[in-house]
């Protein structure tokens, strides 16, 4: 199982449009680097992400999922982060209880001007998330239960 | 469908990390794509060419463009589409760019990537719809937030255009920072001189509204259609009745109350006007101090005033204003470094002993004791003995460049101002002894650099490059310790006074005031441009513009040109009828709705709003949500609260996100 | 005496009510669900230890709504689910009257006797055996000492396993899952007119029973109660399968208190616990 510590863990992040997909937007523009695993989809504000999105992400084969829009007080839509922080704050603790680990579960916060903060969340996510291994205990439990691979 | 996918090289920026022709063949394999080519420049011309023609020839009904980040040159492919008949929003845009081949360098790994964000583009373009822009009325009416310099500009523009302007101050009289200033740089001319007609302008023009002694509690709505809630402090004096004829502030029998306006060198009644020339010319009492509000005796005031005007009952009064527009010109406020505030992260308080020694001042200080209308009658003279300092010691840079103890931006006026205050001193003290500690000098600006000059040259200002260590006082006077960096000694001086040119720093306020209204601000609490080069006067927040120190430190013409910049950005609002607004909103599916209004409760915006059902035969069936388009920003928060899924956001559906995350199934 | 035949028989001929939902005993040791509608059926209706179910369900039930004045039997974890209903736009107070007793715990499941060793989990730590919130109060015995609750040992336990001995927890009892959505049904508030689980444009949650789906589902429904659920535990009693969903709810309940210090349906226009914020909520898990 150890030999797996090296593998490359597919991460989708869900972001907002204003704070942190522009952040990570500013690091491509400081050619900042970072690792290739992850994958965004943009969402107006994170307000939107659903934890359905969550689920589905690992239904469909992630490793693990990275969460970020506005820091608190910053939302372009005044609120919308703060309703998100509080259905996070259940909603991942509930995956915890269920038993996903919450090394695969990432938040953050990263505003417009951040981009050397995306870069650094990233590779950490990154580096958490290989250290949980691969997770296929989800995608694949329709066929041969195996929670790592 | 059939979609399109045009992959940008965007010369070597994308090709040279991501394998384009690559990404384009493998691009063509997602199901419903029916062309996929590869382009030098796709926003050039000829790279615009290609898709309009491949729209024509293959008949697309989507079009994704792999290149820049949508940010950047989304609307011009959208437009490019729109130009041959496309409904613009069937086209969408992988950013390849600035989150793919700008932050990887292996080739395999980028083009992998990229043909992932192609795919998740595809996806989500498939299950587009044709969508058009609502349109808005504008209210053609402007608020403007501080009645400084730059707030007093822009209403003056909006109103001379012929559009009526709430004017707001929360002081008891506009006129700003600006009103408190001696002479101005470069020029010397008198502050008040030129500033004073302006104020006097505002206060008789028909078409603007003046709510001084007032801040803005509420904003609702948006662009074009903001409904201000405005707070008017309690002045206890009937603005209707008072003639200004001042008599109640010369009876008060209260004398003691720190001077704001002269920056507490002085003392003021406890009814007082902030200056001789306070627009409007009306007292305003300060209960904190009033006998009256402390005590229930005195009633001085309405002994005197014969127009009845005085009214301890007076409370706090809302007033609700609809605005098509709001410049916010809140303006600054001066480092204080005596006492550190509980949780500032600011370190350098207590520095060079300023509010310990009395003869310590600030820059706005100096000004006081430099204007006519001071309360030395433009004398310089101790604050502590009233005697006239033969030698004064100028700090630049208190606070500002200083990134260990204080704020590492340059507060840019300063340079200037030391300037100005040395040569008026030395005009006024002609054997008097002026020195400059100065870090570096910044004089960019029309006549600026002469003006510095002329400081050195011409009224012998002694410029010392180099930092001050400390200040002690012994025997009268205070012993100021620096370094000469370019002669490479220490220096000292036995100085008379000492001015500090402390940082410019947001108003205490500003965070508030900017989640109040909804746009972001700076780590300083400087508000935010939207974009800092080409759109430096407005905010996100559509309909809101920023001008003047609000923004970042600023001087006088810097503040007026901003002013009437964001004067001009709400009158190119005004110029038309009907706004249109992104079309991107939440809809609600009413027969699955089971009304349970979360996603009310979740809506910032009071779009929400309760719909009865009714059948055929009129009876009531049940209440569901229904989304006002007009006021709907497209945040989706309710999307993602409703349990159901009962209320879905245009463009960004359940589907839509759902293909999005589907289309990563085989990464 | 305020009996429950008194109580009824007033209710209907000064006109207070037009259906009582009640319940109606089948044996000595099983009670079922009755509407009573006049004066006739009202000696049908017992209100004990056996009276399981939580009413409120029916509440929200389009027949049921017709009526002007519904009176109700709850005990005080049914009215929690009331108020909560209320305070989600889903009942009017004034169209609902509650009537209510002391209550000593109901039985585990219906067929055996009532006694220390056959109490409900819930009724164990339950707050509101005296109800705060009702209209009409039937004589009833004093809360009497109930054995201690399981609950939170059985979370603490869940807790301090590893995160896959969890998920091999749940995933073991998930995969019993038939998808019958009798845990849906007999929840109160479960109200919503099409389930997501039954939304198919886009299909977020598969409907075939496979163990991806089952987990998926059940984590959507409890995440869909957190903050909602008031903990009657109807759901879990339902489950033919017994997947012990209480202990779910239970532990999103302890999140919720722990959080937020908040417990559902407690009072009549209290803040929903989601559709709300401070800006003081916890966010030290975000970086």
């Amino acid at each position: 199982m150890e030999t797996n510590i090296n593998f490359e863990p597919k991460i989708i992040a869900f972001v907002c449009n204003w704070c942190t997909y522009t952040g990570a937007d500013l690091a491509g523009t400081s050619r900042l680097k970072y690792a290739h695993n992850v994958r965004i989809i943009k969402l107006p504000c994170t307000g939107r992400i659903d934890p359905l999105f969550i689920i589905k992400a690992f239904e469909k084969g992630a490793d693990g999922v990275l969460v970020s829009g506005c820091h608190p007080g910053d939302c372009h839509y005044t609120s919308g982060n703060f309703h998100a922080r509080r259905r996070w704050i259940l909603f991942n603790q509930l995956l915890n209880f269920a038993g996903i680990d919450n090394r695969r579960v990432h938040f953050s916060w990263v505003s417009a001007s951040e981009g050397r903060k995306w870069v650094d969340v990233i590779n950490e996510v990154i580096e958490t998330v290989r250290k949980a291994r691969p997770f296929v205990g989800y995608s694949k439990m329709n066929k041969e239960y195996v929670y790592n691979e | 469908m059939k979609i399109g996918v045009f992959v940008c090289h965007c010369g070597e920026n994308i090709g040279k990390t991501v394998d384009c022709p690559r990404a384009a063949q493998e691009s063509a394999k997602i199901p419903g794509v029916v062309i996929s080519v590869d382009n030098k420049y796709t926003c050039s011309d000829p790279g615009q060419n290609m898709i309009k023609n491949a729209i024509k020839e293959y008949n697309l009904d989507g079009v994704v463009v792999a290149s820049c980040s949508p940010h950047m040159h989304e609307k011009t492919f959208r437009k490019a589409v729109a130009s041959v008949g496309m409904n613009p929003y069937m086209c969408e845009i992988a950013n390849i760019r600035e989150q793919c081949s700008w932050v990887h360098d292996d080739v395999e790994e980028a083009t992998k990537k990229a043909i992932d964000l192609i795919r998740i583009a595809v996806e989500k373009v498939k299950r587009n719809f044709a969508l058009t822009p609502i349109k808005v009325p504008v209210t053609k009416r402007a608020l403007v937030i501080g009645g400084g310099i730059s707030g007093i500009q822009s209403a003056l523009d909006i109103a001379n255009a012929g559009y009526e302007v709430v004017l707001v101050e929360k002081e008891p009289s506009i006129g700003g920072h600006m009103s408190q200033l001696s002479e101005t740089f470069p020029t010397l001319d008198c502050s008040q001189c030129i500033l004073t007609p302006r104020m006097v302008e505002v206060y008789q023009h028909p078409k603007i509204k003046l709510l001084t002694y007032s801040e803005v509690e509420k904003v609702e709505g948006f662009i074009g259609n903001f409904k201000v809630t405005i707070k008017k402090k309690p002045r206890y004096v009937d603005e209707t009745k008072c003639t200004g004829c001042g008599l109640c502030t010369q009876k008060c029998p209260i004398k003691k109350a720190p001077n704001e306006f002269e920056q507490g060198m002085i003392k003021r009644t406890a009814i007082y006007v902030p200056f001789p020339q306070a627009v409007p010319n009306i007292p305003v009492i300060d209960n904190t101090v009033c006998t009256y509000f402390r005590t229930g005796k005195c009633q001085m005031c309405v002994k005197v005033c014969g127009k009845e005007a005085i009214d301890f009952n007076q409370k706090e009064r809302f007033v609700v204003e609809e605005v098509g527009a709001i410049i916010v010109a809140t303006g600054y406020s001066l480092y204080k470094i005596d006492k550190k505030p509980k949780d500032s992260p600011i370190k350098g308080y207590g520095e060079y002993g300023y509010g310990i020694y009395p003869d310590v001042i600030d820059g706005l200080q100096f000004e006081r004791l430099a204007s006519a209308s001071g309360p030395t009658a433009g004398e310089i003279k101790r604050p502590s003995d009233k005697k006239e300092p033969k030698k004064v010691v100028f700090i630049q840079c208190v606070g500002s460049r200083d990134e260990s103890k204080g704020f590492s931006y340059c507060s840019k006026i300063c340079c200037m101002y030391t300037a100005k205050h040395a040569m008026l001193y030395k005009h006024k003290v002609h054997d008097g002894e002026a020195y400059v500690f100065y870090m570096d000098i910044r004089s960019g600006g029309k006549m600026y650099e002469e003006f510095v000059r002329r400081a050195i040259e011409e009224d012998d200002v002694k410029y010392i490059r180099g930092r001050v260590s400390r200040i002690y006082e012994d025997g009268g006077k205070y012993i100021v310790k620096g370094e000469d960096t370019i002669a490479g000694i220490p220096v000292e001086i036995d100085a008379d006074m000492v001015v500090l040119a402390t940082a410019i720093v947001a108003q205490n306020d500003s965070k508030k005031l900017a989640q109040t209204i909804g746009i972001p601000y700076d780590k300083y609490g400087f508000l935010n441009e939207v974009h800092p080069k080409l759109r430096p006067v407005e905010s996100s927040t559509a309909g809101v513009y920023l001008a003047g120190a609000c923004q970042a430190p600023r001087d006088i013409p810097e503040s007026v040109a901003m002013a009437s910049a964001a004067a001009s950005k709400a009158l190119v609002l005004f110029g038309s009828d009907m706004l249109e607004r992104e079309p991107t909103i939440a809809k609600v599916n009413e027969s699955t709705c089971a009304g349970c209004f979360y996603c009310q409760k979740v809506c910032a915006y009071n779009a929400i709003e309760k719909k009865e059902i009714k059948d055929r035969n009129g009876n009531f069936v049940k209440y569901v949500a229904y989304v006002n388009p007009g006021l709907c920003q497209g945040c989706g928060t309710c999307n993602a609260t409703c349990p159901s899924k009962s209320v879905e956001l245009i463009g960004y559906t359940d589907e839509q996100i759902f293909a999005e995350i589907n289309a990563l199934a085989t990464l | 005496m305020n009996n429950l035949y008194n109580i009824a028989k007033d209710l209907f001929s000064t006109n207070k009510v037009d259906l009582i939902i009640g319940y109606k005993s089948i044996d000595s040791r099983r009670t079922k669900p009755i509407f009573v509608s006049s004066n006739e059926d009202v000696d049908h209706l017992v209100f004990n230890e056996y009276s399981l179910n939580n009413l409120s369900v029916y509440l929200t039930r389009k027949d049921i709504k017709k009526y002007n004045k519904i009176g109700i039997l709850a005990k005080g974890c049914d009215i929690r689910a009331i108020v909560q209903l209320i305070n989600e736009n889903q009942i009017e107070r004034e169209k609902i009257l509650i009537i209510s007793k002391k209550c000593n715990g109901v039985v585990k499941d219906f067929g055996l006797e009532y006694n220390e060793e056959n109490i409900a989990e819930k009724c164990k730590s339950c707050k509101v055996r005296t109800p705060k919130v009702f209209d009409l109060m039937i004589d009833s015995e004093e809360e009497k000492k109930l054995p201690e609750p399981t609950i939170s040992s059985r979370v603490n336990e869940l807790d301090s396993m590893t995160p896959e001995e969890r998920f091999e927890f749940w995933r073991n009892e998930f995969s019993k899952c038939i998808r019958c959505y009798a845990c849906r049904q007999a929840c109160p508030l479960c109200y919503c007119e099409r389930c997501i689980v039954d939304k198919n444009i886009p299909d977020w949650i598969e409907s075939s029973p496979t163990q991806r789906a089952n987990f998926s589902w059940n984590l959507i429904r409890a995440f869909h109660l957190s903050g909602r659920c008031i903990g009657c535990g109807e759901c879990e009693r339902v489950c033919p399968v017994d997947i012990p969903l209480s202990l779910l709810n239970a532990k999103m309940g302890i999140v919720a208190f722990k959080e937020f210090n908040y417990a559902t349906g407690m009072e009549i226009g209290e803040p929903t616990l989601v559709g709300n914020y401070s800006n003081e909520d916890n966010e030290d898990f975000i970086k």
